[in-house]
């Protein structure tokens, strides 16, 4: 099976860019999209070219390192996917595939495929975190939990950052991650003492980041690989009116 | 003072604005639509309500807060778009929607200018036209929706403004945080049944004026 490969190439984050298109024998469909890139890649560092810069990290979905925008969607056509869990057989004979870096203004090009995410951990840095005191660690069974509660607080968890949310965005907004961070510790007695300082921060972390607004349009639940619901945007806009509403500031 | 700053700096607090004054907006249809149904009664029920709403000494400043309440849901929203525009200098080069969008969502801001080009002529002509006598605004209407060039200029508008209300209801809800698993499908249809609803009442104006009573022009 062969493939045609357009891959954006960008020397810098100033550099100028643009798609390149590279032939691809992809000697098994069983081999992941990633590793077709490794192979690519050999090809070019043996022709002495530069080889194809690319995120990737743990290759089985588990710590959102890889991010591309495989054929106009994040991490790929694959629901419920990462970038690394994209398999060649998912292609035919002769296709085209398309590979971009994320597209956002607080995602700015390192070099070809690779962006910088850090806008993300900035704003994880202003209140996606419990404060605890240090010590013996206290009984599990002394602060109760409903089951739903933390199954849904779970379920805003599963989020690995990637940021397939704010590439798949029209507005390029990170409403869902914020929502998911925000949601997982207002689920939960631990995160009740820092409720309104973190929503409130964190929203002002993420407007300073240049993301776009939330429209609600829900592309970004249509691609998340961990499919984190928007229910947690919802849970974000009622937690910043319930902050607007108690704070005292 | 910091709570007020808070939301109309913030994002979040911006699309509140949008949301609530969307929302004012559907109950301002509502209205408009129950008045225009003394169009289907006839010319003297019509005339009747016109004079009645007319001689309201309030009326002027409520069309002050309304034409406000226009401006400040489009202003935000224009804002918005802007900001959502510069946090994505660089687009795509192939780009393909997963589902999550609407044909509604997609098309907000096209169906946005449309209803503002729309209101502008709607104003001018019905509010500030000549009528055929100072209490006959019937006669003015039907002057212009027995045309069918008018009428279906009409029918075109209110099928976008159905769309921009098939994704703005439920989206207004979102935004105010109002979500649950049972309850959220339902409103998403009641949403969408709202749309069509006065989407289509809307557009059976023009239709009866311009092919039910006295022929198209």
């Amino acid at each position: 099976m062969k493939v045609t490969l357009r891959v954006w190439r960008q020397t810098g984050p100033d550099g100028p860019g643009r798609l390149v298109s590279y032939e691809a024998e992809v000697p098994s469909t069983d081999m992941s999209f990633l590793e077709l890139l490794d192979t690519v890649n050999e090809g070019l560092i043996a022709k002495g070219e530069d080889a194809i810069a690319f995120d990737h990290d743990c290759r089985e979905g588990i710590c959102g390192m890889c991010s591309q925008v495989i054929d106009g969607q994040p991490h790929g056509p694959d629901k419920a996917a990462a970038t690394c869990q994209l398999h060649m057989r998912r292609f035919k004979d002769g296709d085209v595939i398309t590979a971009e870096p994320f597209r956002a203004k607080a995602f700015p090009v390192v070099k070809d495929l690779v962006v910088d995410r850090s806008a993300l951990d900035r704003v994880m840095t202003c209140g996606g975190f419990v404060s605890v005191n240090t010590g013996a660690a206290v009984d599990a069974n002394a602060v109760l939990v409903p089951k739903d509660d933390a199954e849904k607080a779970m379920d805003a968890a599963a989020c690995i950052g990637c940021g397939a949310c704010v590439a798949a965005c029209p507005n390029a907004a990170a409403m869902l991650f914020v929502g998911a961070k925000v949601s997982q510790f207002a689920l939960l007695p631990q995160g009740a003492p820092e409720r309104v300082r973190r929503v409130l921060s964190m929203r002002k972390a993420m407007d300073k980041e240049g993301f776009g607004h939330c429209s609600n349009e829900a592309e970004c639940e249509a691609v998340c690989p961990k499919e984190v619901k928007i229910s947690n945007i919802a849970r974000l806009n009622r937690e910043f009116i319930r902050a607007l509403a108690v704070s005292d500031g | 003072m910091e709570t007020l700053a808070r939301l109309v700096t913030s994002s979040i607090g911006r699309k509140l604005l949008v949301a609530a004054v969307g929302f004012l907006l559907c109950g301002f249809l509502m209205t408009h639509l129950a008045g225009n149904m003394f169009l289907f009664v006839g010319e003297k029920a019509f005339n009747t309500y016109a004079r009645v709403l007319e001689s309201n000494p309030f009326l002027l400043p409520i069309e002050l807060a309304l034409l406000g309440v226009i401006l400040l849901h489009a202003v935000v929203a224009l804002y918005l778009n802007l900001t959502s525009l510069a946090a994505r200098p660089v687009g795509y080069a192939m780009k393909r929607s997963r589902g999550g969008r609407t044909w509604g969502s997609a098309t907000m801001v096209y169906t946005a200018v449309l209803i503002g080009v729309f209101l502008v002529i709607h104003v001018k002509t019905f509010k500030y036209g000549v009528r055929p006598s100072p209490e006959d605004l019937y006669g003015l209407v039907m002057s212009y929706l027995q045309d069918w060039r008018w009428a279906l200029f009409y029918a075109v508008v209110m099928a976008g403004l159905g769309l921009h209300l098939s994704h703005g209801a439920w989206s207004a809800t979102q935004t105010f945080g109002i979500d649950h698993p049972k309850y959220t499908p339902l409103i998403k249809g009641a949403g969408l049944a709202f749309a069509v609803v006065v989407a289509a009442v809307f557009t059976a104006i023009p239709i009866w004026a311009c092919w039910f009573l006295g022929g198209a022009r």
